[in-house]
C-alpha cells in the first residue's frame, strides 16, 4: 500500500466508527462529541483529496454547527416526557422505519449516481485555491442559490424550535 | 515532507522546534505577566526566587509536578484526562502554519561522502495554500476542549463555565471571520506568505489606474493602513476567542470559582495555561501577518539585508540563514508587542457582564465587521475598475 492509501484507510475508519458511534451511543453528549470527530475526519479526507479550502470550511462551519448542537442537547437534556412520547408508540415506529428507508435510499442512490461521475484524482484538473474558491462561490450564488438559502432557513427553524421547546415555562411539560 | 533524508529530517525537526518554542515561551510570558501586573498594580510580584524572580517558574513547575493527582467523584475519566492534553493541539497546529521569516536557501554541499542537492526551507512548520481558512478551522476546535473539560469534571461550576465559553466563542467567531474577509479581498489570496510579500516596500496602491504612493518614504505598505477597522475588530475578537480578560467569563472567579478548570490541579491545570498562551501567540502572529507586514522591517528592504548578510558571511547558505534570523527577530519583536498588549489589557480593563458581552458581540462587532466587508468590497471594485 502507498502512504496515501494507508492514510486514507486510517481516516476512513476513524470517520466511519465515530459516525456509527453518533447513532449507537445513548448519551447525547458523547453523541455530539463523536459527531465532531466525524466532521474532523471528513475534513482530513478532503485534505487528502487536495481540496484544502473545502476542508477548512468544513472545519469552521461544521465544528461550529456541532458546537451549537452541543448546547441544544444540554438545553433539552431533561425532557424525559417528550422522550417517552417520541420513542414509544406506533406512529414514531412508522417514522423510524420511514427514516431507515430514506437513509437506505440515499446511500444506494449516492453510490449508484456517483460511480459514473467520479474522476480519478490524477485525471482531475487542478486549479489554484483562489480559482477553486471563486468557482465555488459563483456556483453557490447562481446555480445552487435556492438550495443554499433554503438550508439557511432550515437551520433557523431548528434553532428556533429548540429554544421554544427548551423554555421552561412554554415547554410541553408542566412540572416546573 | 521532502525528497531525501536530510530534507525530511529538517522538516520534522522544524515542527518539534516550533512546538518547543511555543511551550518554552510560556514560562517567560507568565513571569512577564506576573511581574508586569505587579508593577501595574503598584506591587512587586514574584521577585524572591533567583535574579528578578526568574527562577519562580522553575519552582512553580516543580510544584505543579508534585501536586496530588486528583479526580472528581462525579467526573468522566476519559474526557477529564483527555481535555488538558487536547488543549495544546489547536494552538500548536495553528502556530505552525504562520510564516515566521524569509525562506532559507541552502546551496548544494558534500557531506558523508554524498552530495546533497540545493534546498529551500520555509521558516514555518508547514505551508498551506489556504492558510487563513486552516488556522480559523483549527482554532474553532479549541471550544471542544473547554466543553470536554467542563463536562468531564462533573461539576456545576465547570459546566457553567464551559457553556459560557461555547456561547462566547460561537458569537465572536462570526465577527472574527468577517473582520478578515476585507483582508482576504484586498490581498486576493488565502496564503499568509503571499500576503506578507504584498506588504513589502513603502506605502503605495492602485486607485483608478493611478499609482498613489505616500510622501513619507519610510511608511511601510502594511495592511493596517488599508483595513484599520478590520484590525481593531479582529484583535478584539481574538481576546474573546482566547478567553482573556475582559472576556474571560468562562472562568469568572467571582461567580464560578475558576470556571471550566475548577476541578483541575497540578500539571493538568498548567496544560490549560499553555493552551491559553498558545492562543495568544497565534492571535498575535496573525495580527502581525495580516496587518503589520509579517517579518518585514519598515524602511529596510529584503535586498538590503540580504546583501549586508552576504558581505558579513563567507558562504551564500550562511548568508541566507543570517538574513532569515534577522527577519525572524523583526517578527518576534512585533509578536512580543502584541503579547504585551494582551497582558496590559488584562490588568487594565474590568470584566464585562455577560449580557454586555453578548451585546458587544452581536450588536456592535458583527454589524461593524459586515460594514467593513461591504465597504472594502465596494472600494476594491471601484479602485480596480
Amino acid at each position: 500500500m502507498t502512504p496515501d492509501a494507508i492514510l486514507f484507510w486510517i481516516l476512513a475508519v476513524v470517520t466511519v466508527v465515530s459516525a456509527i458511534t453518533v447513532v449507537l451511543i445513548t448519551n447525547p453528549i458523547y453523541s455530539a462529541l463523536a459527531l465532531a470527530m466525524a466532521m474532523i475526519g471528513i475534513s482530513a479526507l478532503f485534505v487528502t483529496l487536495n481540496a484544502y479550502f473545502i476542508a477548512g470550511v468544513q472545519l469552521i462551519v461544521y465544528a461550529g454547527a456541532v458546537m451549537v448542537l452541543f448546547v441544544m442537547v444540554l438545553m433539552l437534556f431533561d425532557l424525559r416526557h417528550e422522550l417517552q412520547a417520541f420513542t414509544r408508540g406506533k406512529i414514531s415506529g412508522a417514522v423510524k422505519i420511514a427514516c431507515v428507508g430514506m437513509l437506505a435510499g440515499l446511500v444506494v442512490g449516492a453510490i449508484y449516481m456517483s460511480s459514473s461521475s467520479l474522476i480519478h484524482a490524477s485525471a482531475a484538473e487542478t486549479m489554484s485555491s483562489v480559482d477553486a474558491t471563486k468557482q465555488l462561490g459563483k456556483l453557490l450564488f447562481t446555480q445552487y442559490l435556492f438550495g443554499f438559502e433554503a438550508l439557511g432557513v432550515l437551520l433557523l427553524v431548528v434553532a428556533v424550535g429548540c429554544v421554544a421547546l427548551a423554555r421552561s415555562k412554554g415547554g410541553t411539560h408542566e412540572h416546573h | 515532507m521532502g525528497h531525501d533524508a536530510f530534507q525530511i529530517t529538517i522538516n520534522c525537526l522544524k515542527l518539534v522546534v516550533i512546538f518547543l518554542m511555543m511551550v518554552q515561551a510560556v514560562p517567560i510570558l507568565v513571569w512577564l505577566e506576573r511581574r508586569g501586573s505587579g508593577f501595574i498594580q503598584n506591587r512587586l510580584g514574584p521577585n524572591r526566587v533567583g535574579p528578578l524572580g526568574l527562577m519562580q517558574l522553575l519552582a512553580d513547575a516543580a510544584k505543579f509536578l508534585m501536586k496530588e493527582e486528583f479526580f472528581p467523584e462525579t467526573g468522566v475519566k476519559l474526557l477529564y484526562y483527555a481535555a488538558p492534553a487536547a488543549a495544546l493541539i489547536p494552538g500548536t497546529l495553528a502556530f505552525c502554519a504562520i510564516p515566521l521569516s524569509t525562506p532559507v536557501h541552502i546551496e548544494a554541499f558534500e557531506w558523508l561522502g554524498q552530495s546533497w542537492g540545493p534546498y529551500t526551507f520555509l521558516f514555518q512548520g508547514f505551508d498551506i495554500n489556504v492558510g487563513i481558512v486552516y488556522i480559523l478551522g483549527i482554532s474553532s476546535l479549541a471550544a471542544y476542549v473547554i466543553l470536554m473539560a467542563g463536562w468531564g469534571s462533573g461539576s456545576k461550576y465547570s459546566l457553567m463555565g464551559a457553556l459560557r465559553a461555547s456561547a462566547q466563542i460561537i458569537s465572536y467567531e462570526l465577527a472574527l471571520g468577517l473582520s478578515i474577509v476585507g483582508v482576504i479581498l484586498m490581498y486576493g489570496t488565502f496564503n499568509l506568505t503571499e500576503m506578507i510579500n504584498q506588504q513589502q516596500g513603502p506605502l503605495n496602491f492602485q486607485f483608478w489606474g493611478h499609482t498613489i504612493s505616500s510622501t513619507v518614504s519610510w511608511l511601510p505598505n502594511w495592511g493596517i493602513f488599508y483595513q484599520p477597522l478590520g484590525a481593531i475588530i479582529f484583535f478584539a475578537a481574538t481576546f474573546a476567542e482566547s478567553n482573556r480578560l475582559p472576556f474571560d467569563l468562562a472562568e469568572g472567579e467571582a461567580e464560578l470559582v475558576a470556571g471550566f478548570h475548577t476541578e483541575y490541579g497540578g500539571f493538568k491545570m498548567l496544560l490549560f495555561f499553555i493552551g491559553e498562551y498558545g492562543h495568544m501567540m497565534v492571535a498575535s502572529g496573525l495580527m502581525v501577518a495580516f496587518f503589520f507586514g509579517g517579518w518585514s522591517i519598515p524602511g529596510v528592504s529584503f535586498d538590503q539585508v540580504s546583501s549586508w548578510a552576504s558581505g558579513a558571511t563567507s558562504s551564500s547558505s550562511l548568508a541566507s540563514i543570517f538574513t532569515s534570523l534577522i527577519f525572524f527577530v523583526s517578527f518576534f519583536v512585533k509578536l512580543a508587542v502584541f503579547m504585551w498588549i494582551f497582558i496590559q489589557v488584562r490588568w487594565t480593563l474590568p470584566r464585562f457582564r455577560y449580557d454586555q458581552l453578548m451585546d458587544l458581540g452581536w450588536k456592535t462587532m458583527l454589524p461593524w465587521a459586515l460594514a467593513n466587508t461591504i465597504l472594502s468590497a465596494l472600494f476594491i471594485f471601484v479602485a480596480h475598475s
